[in-house]
């Protein structure tokens, strides 16, 4: 299909309209093409059927006992309870000594990449929101450097963009809307890894998969579909290093 | 702001989100499951689902795009759980029928007829842009798809649709 819309043939535009009848483009050939004049109106025509074939009726809403449900707990962390972050220090510390967290310099060190991923992950909660308010090319081009990274953003929307440290590196943090809530992405340009590594959180699951010299990490709801996301994400970054 | 104070706006925010949605919420439970008490079920687990959940969504402009994702994510759920078979449209319980008897006129229940026997594939996209107003692009979002594939899907659905019921009105 020509991008102007003006150089279609008749089956490019019949296409477009019996896959949207909004289409508003090919206005060139429709105006000498009866054939196209035609199937446009048969079309709107049919579309008018199916809006209303698909009123179905509703029948009255009954909220179920909303009572004793529990909520998850997504409360964001500047709303958390001193008591609870003092508590969750308390935890850190106990889990430092016994699964023996190095610390170099400015950032924490993890035994191994999934662990610092999943405590990345828990240090940025607010980015786990479900929104259709997707970042602007602007954000988008500060969280991910030309000098890290080229990013195809032609997949699902993102929602969160920005730079994070990761083992001291800097790893572009973004989070996109999947099928089942927020699903996070780390580029991490400089964490070469041999093979794909499995990323098991307590509500979350994911996996850091090798790119070239670097690795992405996908993480999301233990529900979603991550296969067709880790493919576009893997088809969409390029490194610059 | 006090915790029953708190408690009793989340609750008046989810009632007045779920008051603008849940003919959409029905509907498109319905259309995807096919099945009138089914689609009564997955709605009452959507709403679960979306209390517990109510303080992840920040921006209630995206209340609707959350709610259907809930109700996509919620018939998933049913229909792994029970393995059910697919609908068999030559073969429908009560329940299924009810969603096709209640058609205005003959011409409307042949169309509702023919959309119900599209396969989900084709289905759901349809019901996405026909019925809750959605873009290409954001049913490509969320059925985690491309545009491109969004477009065929649709372009497809629609010539089967016109196929099936030129096909009832000659017979």
């Amino acid at each position: 299909m020509s991008a102007a819309g003006d150089k279609m043939n008749c089956e490019e535009y019949q296409q477009a309209i019996a896959a949207d009848p909004a289409f508003d483009g090919g206005a060139a050939h429709v105006v000498d093409c009866p054939a196209c004049q035609s199937f446009r109106r048969e079309i709107e025509a049919l579309n008018i059927g199916i809006a209303k074939a698909m009123q179905i009726d509703v029948p009255p809403l009954q909220m179920p006992d909303l009572t004793n449900v529990e909520r998850d707990n997504v409360v964001p962390m500047k709303k958390r309870s001193h008591k609870l972050l003092w508590f969750a220090l308390a935890a850190t510390v106990v889990l430092a000594t016994s699964i023996g967290i190095r610390m170099s310099g400015m950032g924490q060190h993890y035994d191994s990449l999934p662990e610092a991923v999943l405590a990345h992950l828990d240090h940025e909660p607010r980015s786990l929101v479900v929104t259709n308010v997707g970042v602007s090319e602007e954000q988008l081009a500060r969280a991910v450097p030309a000098k890290y990274a080229r990013l195809d953003n032609s997949g699902p929307l993102i929602t969160y963009a920005r730079t994070c440290k990761i083992n001291g590196e800097d790893v572009p943090h973004l989070v996109m809307q999947g099928e089942y809530g927020p699903v996070t992405v780390l580029l991490m340009p400089h964490e070469k890894i041999a093979e794909a590594m499995p990323v098991e959180g307590i509500n979350v699951k994911g996996v850091i998969l090798p790119v070239g010299d670097g690795s992405v990490a996908i993480i999301g709801e233990r529900e979603e579909r991550l296969g067709p996301i880790e493919q576009q994400i893997v088809n969409a970054v390029t490194w610059t290093t | 702001m006090n915790s029953s104070n708190a408690d009793g706006k989340r609750r008046q925010r989810f009632d007045r989100l779920v008051s603008v949605y849940y003919q959409d919420m029905f509907r498109f439970a319905a259309w995807l499951c096919r099945d009138r008490a089914i689609a009564e079920d997955v709605v009452q687990e959507a709403l679960l689902r979306a209390w517990k959940s109510l303080d992840s969504l920040r921006d209630d402009g995206a209340a609707k795009h959350w709610l259907l994702t809930i109700v996509r994510r919620e018939n998933a759920r049913y229909f792994e759980k029970r393995r059910l078979d697919t609908v068999d449209i030559d073969n429908l319980t009560a329940s299924q029928s009810a969603l096709l008897a209640e058609a205005p006129n003959e011409e409307l229940a042949d169309l509702r007829k023919a959309i119900f026997g599209l396969d989900d594939d084709y289905r759901e996209p349809l019901v996405l842009q026909v019925l809750m107003g959605y873009s290409t692009k954001e049913i490509g979002e969320m059925m985690n798809l491309q545009q491109g594939a969004v477009l065929t899907r649709l372009h497809r659905a629609r010539l089967k649709l016109r196929h099936n019921v030129a096909q009832d009105e000659r017979s």
